[in-house]
């Protein structure tokens, strides 16, 4: 096991530790935060696979953005700050179902590849990502621009209740 | 120095404009469309929006016919361009078109089916209030055209992840637009999040199954997924569980059961001529992606997942045409309806064979048509509070407003497959491609359902004709000219591809081979 092998498990671990506090805490907070120690981890196995560009933007937009956003949403809604009981289902049917695919797809993962070893590409870094969007995925590329749009317009329209008043 | 390494290498693809055309017009127009939004005075913005649509929709028609007969690959992979791709976006551009007459009604309702201010609490005083007197959204024009050429894109995307990225084009403004409904707001509200909730369930799947049949394949591309497919040295159990991922995504969109549960709670809350546009576009779009996914990239691996898909074909019927029997709401029955015709049209699909590609296509314009017909239809049945959806509102309709009720009868009996009308060209088609392909017993689960599907048909027949007129039967609005229209079309399309389907059937059969 190198040193490569060891971290991307750590971190693994974090953030399948982390993931599944999102959705056990009682605090819609704290899962807010729990999300954060989650997109990290997995950030830092975007690092730890040299794909550097994908990590900080993940960081950046997710962790930046996201969930920020996310806490504003909380703050601003009269959300209740402490434990609440009525943010508990259930459990068993979450766990099953989460767990079940969970564990399903870690073993259709194990069963795939078994020891097979996958040599890394050449680092993602800004240039070499920048020439893949702009020559092989450019159309791809500028569609997501009009589906950004399209939201923008989409969240205007259903939340602005001044709209159309001019 | 990057910057001097990425002038020397970086190569543009080619980008054949005149192949990309019908999806590029579009996109133009939309823009167009929201600085119209943001320019033109309020009151000039209802025709100058309908203008621009209906222009840009024929435009790209235009570049649709233009461009007919080419075969090729263009924007490096990532769109083909074939038979099936232009006739998908020639019918979505077709049926869009008839659609927007519906959505651009404004005669049957003050300001149009859709309500100006999606963001006022439901039933306030200000919402009861907006209901009957505001004007409606013009937003909606570019939110549609957007939709349909993401559904243009969907029909041709040659890889997983441009198909990927025009799903979600195409699905994001009809969310939207299913929140916008000017009566009943909460409903449509319901229904806009359940929608929007189940779609990004089905997304995720979808971008799942990519990731595995990456981890199999090493490409994304239709032409490398089928090289991949049989001789990739990695387990084949990869393959089969991201193929199953990707078709949940798209059997979602498609509204096959058991992904079909979001189907009538959507089809009933949102706008009516956006429920008419969902049925034939969506379906077109949602076909045109399942059917290059299973004939171009997964050939090969069809002895596989066709007893699969088979099964889902025969629940789908099964659970359309079963639950259409209990519904007691017009839009309920139409939706259950199409889950049926969904579960038809996967069986041509399921022909793997060009006959049934040529069958399926025939299929999904056939019943586009006569779809939005139908749904012309329920927007003029209405009262002082809207659409009167409630089955016992349309008892002795016939009494009331003969022309109207003969119409829908014979839309019924279209869906129901009677001889003469285009549901039977279409049905027959499939049925015809599937015993080709010795998928019996999908034709005998085919048939047993649609004997089944006939009596909720009938029943609604029945409460039309020979039900006397109640206090509460809704008298039928006359429509303006733009639904007026879209009837017109929708009934004589029925018609005539039961009458005369060859020179559409003659279209199919040489539009019905894919570029690889």
């Amino acid at each position: 096991m190198t040193t490569a092998d060891l971290l991307l498990v750590a971190l693994g671990a974090v953030a399948v530790g982390a993931g599944v506090l999102v959705v056990s805490t009682r605090h819609i907070v704290r899962a807010g935060l729990w999300l954060v120690v989650n997109l990290l981890a997995v950030a830092g196995c975007y690092l730890v696979l040299a794909a550097e560009l994908v990590a900080w933007v993940q960081v950046l937009l997710y962790v930046g953005a996201v969930v920020v956003l996310l806490l504003f949403a909380v703050m601003l809604t009269r959300a209740p700050i402490g434990a609440s009981d009525d943010l508990d289902r259930p459990r068993w049917p979450g766990a099953l179902i989460g767990g079940g695919a969970g564990l399903g797809l870690a073993a259709l993962f194990v069963s795939g590849y078994r020891w097979s070893r996958v040599d890394l590409p050449s680092p993602g870094t800004a240039t070499a990502l920048g020439e893949q969007i702009f020559t092989a995925w450019v159309l791809p590329f500028e569609v997501v621009g009009v589906l950004l749009l399209a939201a923008l317009i989409g969240a205007i329209v259903v939340s602005r209740p001044d709209i159309g008043s001019r | 120095m990057t910057t001097d390494i990425a002038a020397e290498t970086l190569k543009l693809p080619s980008l054949d404009y005149a192949a990309l055309a019908p999806m590029l017009i579009l996109f133009g127009v939309g823009c167009v469309g929201v600085l119209v939004e943001a320019i033109a005075p309020k009151k000039a913005r209802f025709p100058v929006q309908l203008v621009l649509a209906v222009l840009g929709i024929a435009a790209s028609l235009t570049a649709i016919v233009l461009a007919a007969g080419t075969e090729k690959v263009t924007a490096a992979g990532a769109v083909a361009v074939d038979g099936p791709g232009l006739f998908l976006q020639g019918s979505i551009a077709v049926l869009g078109l008839v659609a927007l007459l519906l959505i651009s009604e404004r005669s049957l309702e003050r300001g149009g089916a859709f309500v100006a201010q999606a963001a006022v609490t439901a039933n306030s005083e200000a919402d009861r209030d907006q209901a009957t007197r505001g004007s409606g959204a013009t937003e909606v024009y570019p939110l549609i055209i957007f939709s349909l050429g993401g559904m243009m894109l969907f029909a041709a995307a040659n890889d997983l992840l441009t198909m990927f990225v025009a799903l979600e084009v195409f699905s994001l403004p009809l969310y939207l637009l299913c929140a916008m409904a000017r009566r009943r707001r909460l409903l449509s509200q319901e229904a806009a999040l359940k929608y929007f909730l189940l779609g990004a369930f089905a997304s995720a799947f979808f971008l799942f199954g990519i990731a595995l049949v990456y981890g199999y394949a090493g490409r994304v591309d239709f032409a490398g997924i089928h090289a991949a497919v049989l001789d990739s040295p990695n387990d084949i159990a990869l393959l089969y569980i991201g193929l199953a991922m990707v078709a949940i995504g798209l059997l979602f969109k498609a509204a096959l059961a058991p992904f079909h549960v979001w189907t009538p709670d959507v089809y009933q809350g949102a706008p009516t001529p956006v429920t008419a546009l969902m049925a034939a576009c969506t379906k077109v779009a949602a076909f045109g992606g399942l059917l290059r996914v299973l004939y171009v990239a997964f050939e090969r691996s069809q002895w596989d997942y066709r007893p699969v898909l088979g099964a889902i074909a025969v629940l789908t019927m099964l659970v359309g045409a079963v639950l259409a029997v209990t519904q007691t709401d017009i839009k309920r029955l139409l939706a259950y309806s199409s889950i049926a015709n969904a579960g038809y049209v996967l069986v041509g699909v399921l022909a793997i064979s060009k006959a049934g590609l040529a069958s399926s296509l025939f299929y999904l314009v056939a019943y586009g048509f006569s779809v939005l017909a139908a749904f012309g239809i329920v927007t003029l049945v209405r009262d002082a509070d809207g659409e009167a959806t409630h089955l016992s509102r349309w008892a002795g309709l016939g009494r009331r407003s003969p022309l109207y009720a003969t119409l829908f009868t014979f839309l019924l009996l279209a869906f129901a497959g009677i001889p003469l009308t285009s549901g039977f060209t279409a049905k027959f088609g499939v049925f015809a491609a599937a015993i080709e392909a010795d998928q019996t017993w999908l034709v005998i689960a085919g048939v047993i359902t649609s004997a089944i599907i006939a009596f909720p048909y009938l029943r609604v027949v029945v409460m039309m004709w020979l039900s006397e007129p109640g206090e509460s039967t809704p008298a039928v609005s006359l429509p303006g000219a733009l639904t007026a229209a879209a009837v017109t079309i929708g009934a004589a399309a029925t018609l005539l591809l039961g009458i005369v389907p060859q020179p559409l059937l003659d279209m199919t059969e040489n539009a019905a081979h894919f570029v690889r």
